[in-house]
């Protein structure tokens, strides 16, 4: 059995034995190289009540180089990408040292949801509206929280849900409903009005340094 | 009589038993310092001496001879002392034991009170041994026979700066022996300690005993098998700057592991890659070095020191230190010496790259560096210039194809004979001519140049003729 092997064993033995600290991780498949790890949303931040999932797969020179780790659960974070899961911490890249662990390192994803790096960002139009207004940004935060990661509120029925699909687009994007109607009463798609806004960052007072007209110009690129 | 014999008996019965008791304590306490001479009665009790922290040392020639300084060295530990102890019968309850001799390891302690100071601790009918160990074990009787000294910190003590308010202060008429006598001592102590001691690796999450881990500069412990792991992946794929303590502050603080700790750990051609591959770091991040341009050389050559703010050609100039190769650090090429320029105008090549890097970036200044401003700026304006001469002589002159000198025709038909050479060419495409007959390459026709003995530019001279005026006279 090689050092890695027994290593990994170890560390998913320590974590199952571990009750205290929350952090789960399981077998995906077959491979005890590719994990999915889970961790509850740290309270008093808007990821609260969420249960995050990560994908984790084990270089094979583990654990002299870093563990790869992206989110499966979606996450509105200035450094997570609101597309791919990937994330950006140091600990992962460069600053990573062998001493780490599987758990650490998820205590550590825990720790950066409470603590974003917008400066840093992975996800550079969800750092603009952090940047923008930090509490348009939270209401999206939870907003995917429970959309995505079960949070409180989340136990909608099928119906309803499907019914407000165009609201939950607006909210999930952190863009106000009354902005999106506007220009969709100009004749224009919504989801077009909803890509164009969300990359122009329209919330908050950068409202007033984006002329209708740049939306417009925009909104009429093919 | 009979009476104060009985007595006696039941005194000794009783010390007996006492010594009995105590001994088996001590034995229980401390097994490894104690062995008993059961015929005569006498123990042997060999005590290690373990200060509570690393103390301040010096050793000092009593006589003051400056052939013999005083050292000074922080010790944790000291050598070891050897009671030899005999017990009377009416121990403890009447008398002291009985001190038969005291041995320092390497006779290192003073021939002061310690006897002395031992007796005063036993009290009437108290044993009194693990006391004695313990103020030997302890150092604590360094304080009772005035081997310690109180010192205000920064004092000077036989011209030594004390920075520890305990001091100990050992006299001995050879300081230097004594001293690596101590260090050794110590050194040993605590790598027999380390030995001995289970520390659980933190990379592979397993127990071992020291013997089997390293303890690196910084004070962190890892287990010799992962450390070998570690460090040989990052020697082998070059990332020598990861090869350092792996504990997560000591990777964020970037702490580089020290030559010692490498060479402990790792295989002997890892050690020499790992110092190969540092060296040639530190010289990539100096801009000055160059490369020794021999294909089987290929040692970095760095900026000699004397050519620091010398703008001359002389700066070019590099000696490579391993083969002796003189060549010159623009062109690469053998040293032809400060005047002569490039044979080959390699320098147009790193002008243009210097000119298309901002001003005040990294790799501009990096440029600055390695070539020196005043010569890059000297070069920028010489390029210029070149630039609009070979424009100038690109559109109003011709090479002569003989000797490739530029000639420019200010007036005149387009046979031409070139000043140096003498070749005689057309000005108009550059052919060589026959020197007997030059003017047929104008005159027949289905030459390149028929008819084109005289030509003007467009508008030049319109509807003067002078050539055609010419044939007709």
């Amino acid at each position: 059995m090689d050092a890695r092997l027994r290593r990994v064993n170890k560390e998913i033995a320590d974590c199952k034995n571990d009750k205290t600290s929350n952090i789960r991780i399981e077998l995906i498949d077959e491979s005890p190289f590719h994990l999915k790890g889970s961790f509850p949303g740290p309270q008093g931040t808007p990821y609260e009540g969420g249960n995050f999932e990560v994908d984790i797969v084990i270089p094979e020179s583990y654990p002299f180089q870093p563990v790869k780790m992206k989110f499966i659960t979606k996450v509105y974070h200035p450094n997570v990408s609101s597309a791919s899961g990937a994330i950006c911490l140091d600990i992962l890249k460069d600053a990573w040292s062998p001493v780490l662990t599987l758990k650490s390192t998820l205590i550590s994803l825990q720790s950066l949801l409470c603590s974003p790096e917008p400066n840093d960002p992975q996800d550079a139009e969800v750092a603009k509206h952090y940047t923008t207004s930090k509490s348009s940004f939270e209401e999206t935060a939870v907003y995917w929280t429970q959309i995505y990661a079960g949070g409180p509120g989340a136990k909608k029925s099928k119906e309803s849900a499907s019914a407000s699909v165009a609201r939950d687009e607006v909210a999930m994007a952190g863009l106000d409903h009354a902005h999106v109607r506007r220009f969709v009463g100009l004749g224009f798609e919504q989801g077009k009005v909803i890509d164009v806004l969300r990359r122009l960052n329209y919330r908050g007072k950068n409202i007033h340094n984006i002329p209708d007209d740049k939306v417009v110009e925009e909104l009429l690129k093919p | 009589m009979v009476t104060q014999y009985d007595h006696l008996d039941e005194i000794r019965s009783e010390c007996q038993s006492l010594q009995e008791e105590e001994y088996q304590v001590l034995e229980s306490i401390f097994p490894d310092f104690i062995s008993y001479d059961e015929p005569g009665r006498t123990l042997r009790i060999e005590v290690p001496i373990e200060l509570d922290n690393a103390q301040e040392v010096s050793i000092v020639n009593e006589a003051d001879d400056s052939d013999h300084p005083p050292q000074c060295l922080t010790l944790a530990t000291l050598p070891p002392l050897l009671l030899h102890i005999a017990l009377p019968v009416n121990y403890p309850l009447e008398v002291p034991p009985n001190i038969l001799s005291i041995h320092a390891t390497h006779s290192w302690l003073p021939r002061l009170g310690l006897r002395s100071a031992l007796i005063r601790l036993w009290s009437l009918g108290q044993p009194v041994l693990y006391d004695w160990i313990e103020l030997i074990r302890t150092g604590a009787f360094l304080n009772d026979i005035k081997v310690i000294e109180l010192i205000r910190t920064g004092a000077f003590l036989n011209d030594i700066k004390v920075t520890s308010s305990n001091h100990i202060r050992i006299p001995h008429p050879m300081p230097h022996l004594l001293a690596a006598l101590l260090k050794n001592h110590d050194h040993s102590m605590k790598q027999e300690n380390f030995l001995l001691t289970p520390y659980s690796c933190s990379i592979c999450l397993a127990q071992y005993k020291g013997a089997k881990c390293a303890k690196l500069m910084c004070g962190h412990v890892f287990c010799r098998s992962c450390l070998l792991d570690f460090w040989g992946l990052c020697i082998t794929e070059g990332d020598v700057d990861r090869v350092g303590c792996p504990d997560p502050e000591c990777v964020k603080e970037g702490h580089k592991a020290m030559e010692e700790d490498v060479a402990r750990i790792v295989s002997e051609s890892d050690l020499v890659r790992w110092r190969w591959l540092r060296e040639k770091q530190a010289l990539e991040r100096d801009p000055n070095v160059i490369h020794c341009p021999v294909e089987c050389c290929q040692t970095p050559v760095p900026k000699p020191p004397t050519a620091e703010g010398d703008e001359s050609g002389w700066t070019r100039l590099r000696t490579c230190q391993k083969c002796s190769f003189s060549f010159c650090s623009f062109c690469k090429r053998t040293w032809h010496g400060p005047i002569t320029t490039c044979p080959i105008s390699i320098t147009e090549t790193f002008v243009l790259e210097y000119m298309a890097l901002l001003p005040g970036s990294p790799e501009r200044e990096k440029f600055e560096k390695r070539y020196g401003k005043v010569m890059l700026s000297r070069l920028v304006a010489k390029y210029e210039e070149d630039q609009l001469n070979k424009k100038w002589l690109d559109a109003s002159t011709m090479a002569c194809p003989g000797c490739s000198v530029n000639v420019e025709k200010s007036l005149g038909c387009n046979h031409m004979t070139c000043a140096k050479c003498k070749q005689h060419f057309c000005y108009r495409c550059g052919t060589k001519l026959n020197p007997s007959n030059p003017y047929s390459h104008f005159s027949i026709s289905g030459q390149r140049c028929f008819n084109k003995l005289f030509d003007f530019m467009q508008g030049e001279d319109d509807g003067w003729q002078p050539i055609e005026g010419f044939e007709f006279l």
